[in-house]
């Protein structure tokens, strides 16, 4: 009975979402005193701008931590859904402020030997080569095909964000230790599989991995996405790592984290080449992320947070919405 | 029996290290110059043009012939005014941004010594994958992979 019930929320919910948000953006879309306000921001002095910034992008960083997200993940949807700052400046500091974030956080996972530095660099050729020709991708589409590329990049990231709520909805099937039945022959050659220490259980954790050649195929996904729109790809490697490789969930978030700060950091120099990087908007995207984060790690533990997730499925809805209503207007479509 | 912990790689602490204090500085460079930035005059972008058409939706060309009267600069060209705030910004950015490249280094170096490592099976296989990404990450950062203008 409370299975059908939570189902029925489910669905109720998956209509519900996108018809607020669309009501919602139509309605601030048509209404004068929203675009009077929009066009007053054009006359912010530069030290405002920094504070409202970094309070922004302060409750982005908790908010995504409390929803077990990077705070990449969310920041380029909503600056590209809500903001008139050209897309290729935003995806530049999008990528810029997920690698930061986990440059800074990778230390701890590794002097612990919970990151598998097999997998790590196994996946990060494919996750980091797709993430640069995805970059190079985002520079040809934005010197060459004008608003038409800037239509298409805003459409197809409000596909993708509207997806990555999908997968928020539907990932409750993540397991802590899944287990290994069969090892593949490839999987077997590579000798990927590891232990480490785990503190809940005060012992050796040791773990198999498996379909190594599937789950080095989807990064390559991940990568051109992560590169083509400038944005963390956590949402997607841990899902890859724990759900196709069979990786313990603890060991698959730390090398996603661990990874994001290898791949991103290839991706993120054709963007700094092709001139994207602003440091009065990069600077306090990235101070505000990573405080977000440190806040939001400190009160996880605290508080219930399991409304956050839910809100963070909102937002991604609405940010996805709001991208195809762009990228519609730009083309001339609605 | 009391388990002992597993000794972690080296190659992954020394990655860990270098990525986590070269990303540290990088970023407080990147704190101090944008300090300098907003409340000092010593700028090759002026803040508030800046501002202004960035926040009308302006390209990166039109910024740059905004702000400056000149075409864009790509590339390192804040090597050449690291005297001005946004030009020592910029370079904090950029010194973040190579923090992977000298972790990676520094994780192939770690690989290569580490008897441990050397002693597991497909020991060579990973240690190609670590210089990979380190000549990927490299010729990155050197802007030898690039979009030509």
């Amino acid at each position: 009975m409370e299975k059908i019930k939570k189902r029925w929320l489910k669905i109720a919910f998956f209509i519900l979402a996108p018809l607020v948000s669309i009501a919602t953006l139509y309605a601030a879309q048509i209404n004068p005193q929203v675009a009077k306000m929009t066009q007053h921001t054009v006359g912010m002095s530069p030290i405002m701008f920094f504070i409202m910034l970094l309070i922004v992008t302060t409750i982005m960083g908790i908010v995504a931590v409390l929803a077990g997200v990077g705070g990449g993940v969310i920041f380029t949807p909503i600056m590209m859904g809500f903001t008139p700052i050209d897309s290729y400046i935003i995806r530049t500091t999008g990528l810029f402020v997920a690698m930061a974030g986990a440059l800074v956080a990778a230390r701890p996972f590794l002097k612990r030997g919970i990151t598998n530095i097999r997998l790590l660099f196994s996946a990060a050729v494919p996750y980091g080569v797709c993430a640069v020709i995805g970059a190079l991708l985002a520079g040809y589409i934005h010197n060459t095909m004008g608003l038409t590329g800037e239509a298409f990049i805003r459409g197809a990231l409000g596909i993708i964000v509207i997806g990555i709520g999908f997968v928020f909805i539907l990932a409750g099937g993540r397991t802590e230790w899944p287990e290994v039945k069969t090892v593949d022959g490839f999987t077997e050659r590579m000798a990927l599989d590891m232990n480490y220490w785990e503190d809940s259980l005060n012992k050796v954790v040791h773990y198999k991995v498996t379909k190594a050649w599937l789950g080095l195929l989807l990064f390559c996904g991940v990568g051109l996405i992560s590169g083509l729109f400038g944005m963390g790809a956590g949402w997607a490697m841990v899902p890859v790592f724990n759900l196709v490789m069979l990786v313990p969930l603890k060991v698959a978030a730390t090398c996603s984290k661990v990874l994001i700060s290898i791949g991103d950091s290839a991706a993120i120099w054709p963007y700094i080449e092709g001139g994207g990087m602003f440091p009065l908007f990069a600077v306090p995207c990235m101070i505000g992320l990573i405080v977000g984060t440190i806040i939001g790690t400190k009160i996880m533990f605290k508080i219930k947070a399991g409304w956050v997730r839910w809100l963070i499925i909102v937002i991604m809805f609405f940010a996805g919405i709001r991208l195809l209503l762009k990228a519609g207007k730009m083309l001339h479509w609605i | 029996m009391k388990q002992e912990r597993p000794k972690p790689p080296i190659s992954g602490i020394i990655y860990g290290e270098f990525a986590f204090w070269i990303a540290i500085i990088g970023c407080t460079i990147a704190t101090i110059g944008i300090m300098w930035y907003i409340f000092g005059s010593h700028h090759v972008m002026d803040p508030q043009i800046f501002l202004t058409h960035l926040l009308r939706g302006d390209t990166v060309d039109q910024i740059w012939k905004a702000t400056t009267g000149d075409k864009s600069q790509y590339g390192y060209w804040f090597l050449n005014k690291l005297s001005y705030s946004d030009g020592l910004a910029l370079a904090g950015v950029a010194i973040s941004c190579w923090a992977a490249v000298i972790g990676t280094w520094g994780a192939f170096v770690g690989m290569l010594v580490s008897p441990e490592e050397k002693s597991r099976k497909m020991y060579y296989l990973y240690l190609i994958f670590i210089l990979v990404m380190a000549i990927i990450l490299t010729l990155c950062a050197m802007g030898v992979i690039r979009l030509r203008h």
